[in-house]
């Protein structure tokens, strides 16, 4: 049906390298926000590191890059719009 | 006989034959609707933190809040290792890996009351400015699902204990994780948004 | 035959079921459709007040905060409890049942989506009560932030009638996508399915905003928050952003189902294919997506950040493009058709008749330049009504008498529709055109008194407005008599070729016998051999 032959991706071993890569980000964001840099780029590096991290769980926890991409067009595009009107609002 | 007492399955022919699982598809489309509902929320936190810049922001204490994080990311990691074991027909550690997820929500929650509390302290409140109303708005309302989340772990984990789940039949799992997985990505970002940029 | 058997063998079905918790989609389509029309004919009564001011310059009939009042909760009243709850109530009825499955993909989801309306109803009526929510329903603060309890209980009432929308999206995208039937490719979906899939898109997107500002501004009320108190340092201009966001979609949400509906009742009532069936379906999909990106045109006067203010200019007018398309369409459909004038088909060419003045007049204000101008004035109050009346209700009209028979298993009074129809086209027209003069001459809206200079105007508008409030009782009369009286339909009185009409009227719980497999489009008229088993030989109904 929906659940094919177990591949590489969801062997419990690779949840667990996410993971770690997961909190390797986040000590590395701590890390950076405890040096002080200056913000504007700081922000940058912030914005993509996040940005990986959310795409990290949506891929694998939550197996978008194994299921149908009809899940992934319905969570993505929701984002891209909420994008949008982010940046609208920010500067309305 | 009649249409009512054909299989069930032909039910969701249209959806199997373009790969989709109603119940999936659904959670999916909710999950869509709650990015614009948090989206409506981070976006005014935004437009107050851009345009209205305060201090207060020094009263947060990213440390505590990081540490908490890691609680929050660990938990989706237990989560998904609870729908690995039931993929491999193991309930009993699909259990003990829902009892340690309700334990890593329960410790988040309380990270971020105590953080509430000493905010109170500070002088931060819901009403003391637009940042204090904004933060708890936003904050508060990712605390809130994540209670209903660690309830939802808990209603699963008392199914799984009498037997609801096994090798062949686990989507109620599945789902579930999808909606913990999403309030961790909605806390990903909320992370970087509040206390990093 | 092999249904009535069936029902042979089941006691009739009790009329009490509609007002019991039921997971079937047709009973909960007609709770919808019913409760719908109980709040439009409220919200009419409120308009009927409103006009009774305006007949005359000065404060007569009401003080201005009872007028504020009643104009607020007329707008409100139509918006979120007449016109998207009864165009859901048709999706419910109809997309199972033309899409050939046997009921929503959550039935129960469904049940709870409808019994949410009732109580955001009773909320919103109840305001009244403790001092009824006053700004406008649109809401803007700083008032809304400082008007009496009940403004507080109109805000609670939408968030409950929100979330039964987004219940109901969830609904709809879930059913069209996974239980269409064998040989239902999407291609070959009636019309009105691609219309409700597009609402629900846009349902999803658009509505959890609202519900976002909507908790923004209780809290303001309740707890204190100082997201909208300026001496707080907060931005009134955020409420409109975060209000528009949802409630220009929402535009779309009120006239995309009913345009699917104009969609299924010409190709009927013309024998003849629809034309451009795929360009009015990816229409509706782009009127979904493009109408995400319009919304700041309701904020051009706001103080809004000015370099978007072009921006949105532009996305508003190329909107029109795809609504074009189905006005063209629509019109090369019925063109050298054999038209039968049946009461469906006349609110149908009425919708496209005021609907056109509506988008046009919506272009007018889409630019900046002009929208300075009559921004707040009746020029506006003239565009919205003749889209979501002349647009949104004469489509709800057309699917109501289209559907009648479907639904009761009886057919209408073709003669006392007939009547209806020009009762409300005249009305129409005496109403609100008039509208258009005052606004231009610069009458503002949401106003109880006026300058003499716009008596004129006003009176026709309020004679209009009589007229149309008198215009509903040859409705009610006839869905009720006819109900007791009227002529059994049969299973497909329009000799119809979409899938409601291959199966009785009204349709068994099942809805159909076997499960249906399809082989051809929903329009392919003219091809003999696709006329229903169950089609009447003689004359069709309207012949």
């Amino acid at each position: 049906m929906e659940s094919p032959a177990p591949t590489a991706s969801r062997r419990p071993l690779s949840y667990a390298a996410v993971f770690l890569v997961l909190a390797v980000i986040t000590g590395i964001e701590l890390g950076v926000k405890g040096l002080g840099l200056p913000r504007a780029a700081t922000n940058v590096l912030f914005l993509l590191l996040s940005l990986g991290k959310a795409s990290l769980v949506a891929a694998f926890y939550m197996h978008l890059r194994r299921d149908n991409r009809i899940y992934t067009a319905v969570f993505v595009l929701p984002v891209i719009l909420f994008v949008v009107f982010a940046l609208a609002t920010i500067v309305i | 006989m009649g249409y009512q007492e054909a299989a069930h399955e032909d039910t969701f022919r249209a959806g199997r034959a373009l790969g989709l699982n109603h119940l999936k598809l659904g959670m999916w489309l909710f999950l869509g609707s709650e990015v614009m509902f948090f989206g409506g929320l981070i976006a005014a936190f935004l437009h107050y933190k851009v345009n209205n810049p305060t201090p207060e922001t020094g009263l947060l204490d990213v440390g505590l809040v990081g540490l908490n994080t890691f609680v929050l990311l660990a938990s989706s990691l237990t989560v998904v290792s609870a729908l690995a074991a039931i993929e491999r027909g193991d309930t009993a550690a699909m259990n003990l890996y829902l009892l340690v997820t309700i334990g890593l929500g329960t410790a988040f929650l309380g990270g971020q009351g105590y953080e509430f509390v000493s905010l109170y302290r500070d002088g931060l409140t819901l009403s003391s400015s637009v940042f204090g109303s904004s933060f708890f708005t936003l904050t508060g309302f990712h605390g809130m699902h994540v209670l209903v989340g660690v309830l939802w772990a808990l209603s699963t984990f008392v199914r799984g204990m009498g037997g609801a789940y096994s090798r062949n039949d686990h989507l109620g799992v599945e789902v579930f994780g999808l909606y913990w997985h999403f309030v961790d990505v909605v806390w990903i970002v909320l992370f970087t948004v509040i206390y990093l940029i | 035959m092999r249904s009535l058997v069936s029902r042979l063998r089941q006691p009739a079905p009790s009329w009490l079921r509609y007002f019991r918790w039921n997971t079937d989609h047709k009973v909960i389509g007609v709770q919808y459709l019913v409760t719908s029309f109980f709040f439009f004919l409220v919200g009419g009564a409120l308009a009927m007040v409103v006009r009774t001011e305006l007949l005359q310059p000065g404060v007569d009939v009401l003080n201005g905060t009872q007028y504020n009042r009643v104009m607020t909760n007329h707008g409100s009243l139509m918006i979120f409890l007449w016109v998207i709850p009864v165009l859901a109530g048709f999706g419910n009825y109809f997309v199972p049942l033309m899409i050939g499955a046997r009921d929503m993909a959550f039935p129960r989801m469904n049940a709870l989506s409808y019994w949410l309306i009732p109580p955001g109803g009773l909320l919103m009526i109840a305001s009244f009560f403790i001092g009824a929510a006053e700004s406008g329903w649109t809401a803007y603060v700083p008032l809304s932030i400082r008007a009496p309890d009940g403004q507080t209980l109109w805000a609670l009432s939408v968030i409950v009638l929100g979330t039964s929308s987004i219940l109901g999206a969830i609904n709809f995208v879930t059913t069209i996508i996974t239980m269409r039937a064998e040989g239902m490719t999407m291609w070959r979906m009636p019309l009105f399915v691609w219309g409700i899939l597009a609402t629900a898109i846009i349902t999803l997107t658009a509505t959890p905003v609202l519900a976002a500002g909507l908790i923004l501004v209780a809290f303001d009320r309740l707890v204190g928050t100082q997201f909208f108190a300026v001496a707080g340092g907060g931005n009134p201009v955020l409420w409109q952003n975060l209000f528009w966001f949802y409630s220009h979609p929402a535009v779309y949400i009120m006239i995309l189902p009913g345009m699917g509906i104009i969609s299924e009742v010409f190709p009927v009532f013309s024998r003849k294919p629809i034309f451009g069936y795929r360009m009015i379906a990816l229409s509706s999909l782009a009127i979904a997506v493009l109408g995400m990106t319009v919304w700041a045109h309701h904020m051009f006067t706001s103080g809004m950040d000015p370099r978007q203010r072009i921006p949105f200019m532009v996305s508003s007018m190329v909107i029109a493009v795809p609504t074009g398309v189905k006005i063209f369409s629509w019109l090369a459909t019925i063109w050298n058709g054999k038209l039968r004038f049946t009461t469906p088909m006349l609110f149908a060419m009425g919708f496209i008749s005021q609907f056109l003045i509506g988008g046009l007049t919506g272009i007018f204000l889409a630019a900046i330049p002009v929208d300075l101008h009559v921004h707040d004035t009746y020029f506006v109050v003239a565009h919205l009504h003749f889209v979501l009346f002349g647009g949104s209700v004469s489509a709800i009209y057309a699917g109501l008498y289209y559907w009648y028979p479907k639904i009761t298993g009886r057919m209408y009074d073709e003669r006392v529709g007939q009547a209806h129809f020009w009762m409300n086209f005249v009305g129409m027209g005496l109403t609100y055109l008039p509208m258009f003069l005052a606004g231009l001459l610069g009458m503002p809206r949401r106003v109880a008194d006026y300058d003499p200079m716009f008596l004129v105007p006003n009176q026709l508008a309020s004679f209009g407005g009589f007229l149309l409030g008198i215009s509903v009782l040859p409705f009610l009369y006839n869905a009720v008599i006819s109900l007791l009286h009227g002529k059994p339909a049969g299973a497909n009185p329009w000799r119809g070729l979409t899938m409601e009409w291959q199966t009785s009227s009204p349709p068994p719980d099942h809805n159909f016998d076997e499960p249906p497999v399809v082989s051809h489009g929903p329009y392919d008229y003219g091809e003999g051999h696709l006329v229903s088993p169950e089609a009447v030989p003689a004359s069709a109904a309207g012949e």
